[in-house]
């Protein structure tokens, strides 16, 4: 990092904290506590791995087993580090990282459709909600604590599922969609010569400030912009981040050499260089069939993935500054259901588990509680917004805080009545 | 435009590649089906024909020339109350391009583009129009549009054919059956995939809640997914409004491709309900069919259900179907529906322009639904030959009011068809491989694979730019973007800088460069260290400008 960008950084942050300290006014002595924690963390931006699990795991077979319950299953629990804390017998590898880890049990929100679960869980909002398209997470951790001098986007997505985009944030925070770690950007090299490659680029330049003047759009601008970071990227020395190839193989064979695995992998080197939000996709938990077959071989490839990741930040001293979040659409029927010789688990987005670990928080605890049969929450429920909210504190992002819309209209980042989750913050 | 030898080799590819399909001998708009109808749909006539007090019954045709100006009226009429000046008319140039993106899916060539810029008749913006409509390319275009629209891009449906569907889709929009029909048979299509193409909808929506969302959205412009398992917060839709739409489609019974049995995906209607609980999702309410915001339907369980649905939705009484047509047209041509999002009308998500959106309607029923009239009306107004310069006065208004014309994203296939263009022979090699692995599950060939990489999140506005760095870096990088050999084919060897300078932008930018530009490109070649060099960075860079990306 060079002199300027930390200058850049510095002075960020001093406009934060100011925003945040003396001349501020707060609700509550909570609003306290969280404005100081963010005050700590300014120092050090935090970053964030969002493993999401596409389809929905059932919550009863991964972190809340009820093995006395009606539709138990067939998976049996384990020990984890944490005296009195169990989870499921294919997470063994992640049970020893249970110290860094909060499982969130009440989770409860509402939406019981794909679609509109991701969309809700990614951005906080309900889908169409006063006909906006909200930013997700990802862009808007790229806007508040990215880097903007990092000439790699700061918001990576790996593996396609849908991770939503910026939306009224615009194209400057667009994720950059990785298809296959193990490729990592296509056709990210120029084919001709870096003199040819510069004219060719400042003539392109030339013709688009004059097409823009004349004939000023929301897309015309968004497409030189595109171009503008395409351009950047494909010149820096950070773009080597994408590729994955000379990790040891050592390494590469313990985070998994699934598209899951390399995917984590992937996102460790990313955040090293200073990208500020990385999703990582894991498709197929949408077992309305088949469940316990399928949820074991999945569960198998995040505890590699994710469990490899944490001990590999922790061993970088990046732990502390990179939250990972593994969550889905929602949970699945407390009850399997009779569907064929192979049954599943149907959608159930009243009462499931998402698990956090790093980024600072209170690790070895659970947080929440479902019932016996592990069908409702009966302490501690978590909606979308709470949730969000959670993240976005962790993250030191201030949740409260209002943006604009193109048209001017100002948007909360998270919705009123929000309760993040203050016993996760040490 | 294609001469009769070029579209007739192109049917060739067509029917080599799938199912022999007589697109020649297809029946005009004249002869339009006419099966026999059920004691049951004329029953359902009647009953109908009586309760219409519908003010979209039974009004005139106007002209096209009409429309065209009622489109005007209505469209000035707002941009003068809001005291704005509209932007110039658009160029010969402007016009030819947008028209050519719009109609049928791609830029025009330079042959093309000089034929129209010299041409000197004073209605050759209309006789384009004409021409474009009739060409078969405007049927691949809408085919193109309406098959991402009927077969919704999710793991269920990855092994499902798309092949058919396009292919019937292209034949009805080129002969021109009325919308009310070809809604009619997609929404009672039978039998086998290889004999019918149009059951490929049903196949791709295979579950009850997948078709009533589909239906409602695409042929009713309403969002009634909320109602699936509540009534709807803000709108007056409730469970039995969607559920009384769904018990329309509970007898159809499909068999989607994969598995052992390998005989052709077919749909049927039976007598008895389909007890597949895959159809079905657990909230499922069984209730009387009933048809939207109207009285329950009459049925008879020895009969299909869904022909009675469709003479429903499709009659010219029928307050929804009509609208939404026109509504989804309009924001193809304007980039935004006079109701936005275009599958969520309703009364509080009122139209821009109200009275103009009743017009449309009414005309676009009382002509059959005839959907060149449509946009022959459209394209032949001044609001959409405007241009989309802004100037100092509208500048800062909503892009609604079409004081000047939206600028548009080109759709995947819009990009891919304009790339072709430039580059030629690509194409050649495209269709070969779309031949050859036709037959195959994806992937079908280099379109299919652009498309698939540049397709937006689906309900992207195509007012917004959503373009990624993966898909730019495709742009620049790849090898068909940075061969020498084009150039070569595109320019002639012995043609001196003005007139290669020329041909570069009349095939990319369709228009001839400015004083301005002729000279800044004259200037940037003449410090190339080879001739051919310097045009393939300059082909390179007028490719990659929004003036190419964008429909402006």
């Amino acid at each position: 990092m060079n002199n300027e960008m930390m200058g850049g950084l510095h002075r960020r942050d001093f406009m934060k904290l100011g925003a945040m300290g003396v001349g501020g006014v707060s609700a509550s002595g909570w609003m306290n506590v969280l404005a100081g924690h963010a005050a700590e963390t300014q120092a050090k931006h935090k970053s964030c791995i969002l493993l999401y699990m596409s389809g929905g795991p059932s919550h009863k077979d991964t972190f809340d087993l009820k093995p006395d319950s009606d539709g138990a299953g067939e998976f049996k629990p384990i020990a984890t580090n944490v005296s009195g804390i169990q989870i499921s017998e294919h997470f063994p590898k992640f049970a020893k990282w249970m110290h860094k880890s909060a499982l969130l049990r009440g989770m409860s929100t509402g939406e019981g459709a794909h679609t509109r679960a991701s969309y809700f869980l990614h951005t906080g909002y309900k889908e169409g909600q006063g006909g906006l398209t909200y930013p997700s997470l990802g862009a808007i951790a790229s806007m508040e604590t990215g880097n903007p001098l990092l000439p790699i986007p700061n918001f990576v997505t790996i593996n396609g599922g849908r991770s939503y985009g910026s939306g009224y944030l615009g194209s400057k925070h667009q994720p950059l969609n990785i298809a296959d770690a193990s490729k990592g950007v296509a056709n990210l090299g120029a084919l001709v010569g870096d003199n040819q490659f510069n004219s060719r680029v400042s003539l392109l330049n030339e013709m688009e400030k004059a097409f823009l003047k004349d004939y000023s759009s929301e897309a015309g601008a968004a497409h030189q912009t595109t171009y503008q970071r395409a351009v950047t990227m494909m010149k820096s020395a950070q773009a080597k981040a994408f590729d994955i190839s000379g990790e040891p193989a050592n390494l590469r064979s313990e985070y998994g050499s699934g598209k899951f695995g390399e995917g984590c992998l992937l996102a460790r080197r990313l955040v090293e260089t200073g990208v500020r939000f990385v999703e990582v996709n894991l498709g197929g938990w949408d077992t309305h069939e088949n469940n316990f077959e399928r949820v074991k071989t999945l569960s198998a490839q995040v505890d590699a993935g994710m469990s490899t990741l944490i001990s590999d930040l922790n061993q970088r001293g990046l732990l502390d500054s990179t939250l990972i979040v593994w969550m889905g659409d929602f949970g699945r029927t407390p009850k399997i259901n009779q569907r064929g010789t192979k049954p599943g688990r149907d959608h159930y987005p009243k009462a499931w588990t998402s698990v956090m670990v790093g980024g600072g928080i209170k690790g070895g605890q659970v947080i929440g509680k479902t019932d016996k049969q592990g069908a409702t929450v009966e302490e501690r429920p978590i909606n979308t917004i709470d949730f969000m909210s959670t993240a976005c504190s962790v993250l030191g992002i201030d949740y409260t805080k209002q943006v604009q819309t193109p048209i001017g209209r100002p948007i909360r980042i998270v919705e009123k009545g929000a309760n993040p989750i203050k016993e996760l913050l040490a | 435009m294609l001469n009769q030898k070029s579209i007739a080799s192109k049917l060739l590819v067509l029917a080599l590649g799938f199912a022999i399909i007589e697109i020649a001998d297809a029946a005009t708009p004249d002869e339009k089906d006419t099966k026999p109808q059920s004691k049951q749909e004329k029953r359902q006539e009647k009953k109908l024909a009586k309760t219409s007090a519908n003010p979209l019954a039974a009004k005139p045709l106007l002209t096209s020339k009409v429309l065209s100006a009622m489109i005007d009226a209505e469209i000035s009429k707002k941009i003068k109350e809001e005291k704005v000046t509209p932007s110039a008319k658009s160029t010969d140039a402007e016009f030819q391009r947008r028209a050519y993106l719009d109609i049928i899916g791609r830029i025009p060539t330079s042959v093309e583009t000089r034929a129209f810029l010299e041409n000197t008749t004073p209605d050759k913006r209309v006789k384009l129009v004409d021409d474009l409509l009739a060409d078969d390319e405007f049927g691949k275009h809408m085919a193109d549009i309406w098959q991402a629209l009927l077969l919704p891009r999710i793991s269920d449906n990855r092994r499902v054919q798309t092949e058919p569907l396009t292919l019937w889709l292209e034949k009805h929009f080129n002969v021109n059956t009325g919308w009310d029909q070809i809604t009619k048979e997609l929404l009672t299509s039978t039998g086998p995939q290889d004999e019918n193409g149009s059951i490929t909808y049903f196949i791709s929506n295979a579950s009850v809640d997948k078709m009533t969302d589909s239906v409602s959205k695409l042929f009713l412009g309403v969002q009634l997914q909320c109602a699936q398992c509540h009534n709807h917060p803000f709108v007056d839709w409730k469970q039995n409004d969607y559920w009384g739409l769904a018990a329309f489609f509970m007898k159809v019974q499909a068999k989607p491709p994969g598995g052992k049995d390998t005989s052709s995906p077919t749909v049927t209607e039976g007598k008895g309900l389909n007890k597949n609980k895959k159809t079905l999702p657990e909230a499922a309410k069984f209730v009387p069919a009933k048809f939207l915001a109207s009285g329950e339907a009459t049925l008879n369980t020895a009969e299909p259900y869904r022909p009675v649905l469709a003479n429903w939705l499709t009659s010219k009484t029928n307050p929804f179907f009509s609208k939404a047509m026109v509504n989804r047209v309009w924001a193809q041509y304007f980039g935004k529906g006079l109701v936005d999002p275009v599958d969520d009308m309703h009364d509080g998500n009122p139209a821009t322009h109200p009275e103009l959106l009743e017009t449309l309607a009414t005309q676009f029923s009382a002509s059959n639904f005839d959907l060149k009239f449509l946009i022959r009306s459209i394209c032949n107004s001044e609001t959409y030959q405007r241009s989309s310069k802004p100037n100092a006065s509208n500048k800062e208004t909503d892009i609604a009011l079409l004081a000047r014309m939206p600028i548009k994203n080109m759709t995947p296939e819009q990009l891919f068809d304009s790339l072709a263009t430039v580059l030629g022979a690509a194409s050649k090699a495209d269709q070969k491989l779309d031949k050859v692995k036709a037959g195959k599950n994806l992937p079908k060939g280099a379109r299919a694979q652009f498309v698939t990489f540049f397709q937006p999140e689906e309900g992207t506005s195509a007012l917004s730019y959503e373009t990624g760095i993966p898909q730019i870096l495709r742009l620049m990088n790849s090898p068909q973007m940075n061969s020498a050999v084009i150039i070569q084919r595109l320019v002639d060897k012995n043609a001196d800088t003005k007139t290669s300078i020329e041909k570069v932008y009349l095939s990319v930018l369709n228009r001839m460069p400015t004083d301005e530009e002729a000279s800044r490109m004259t200037n940037f070649l003449s410090q190339a260290t080879d001739k051919n060099k310097g045009l393939g960075d300059m082909l390179w860079v007028l490719l990659n400008t929004s003036e190419f990306t964008l429909n402006h």
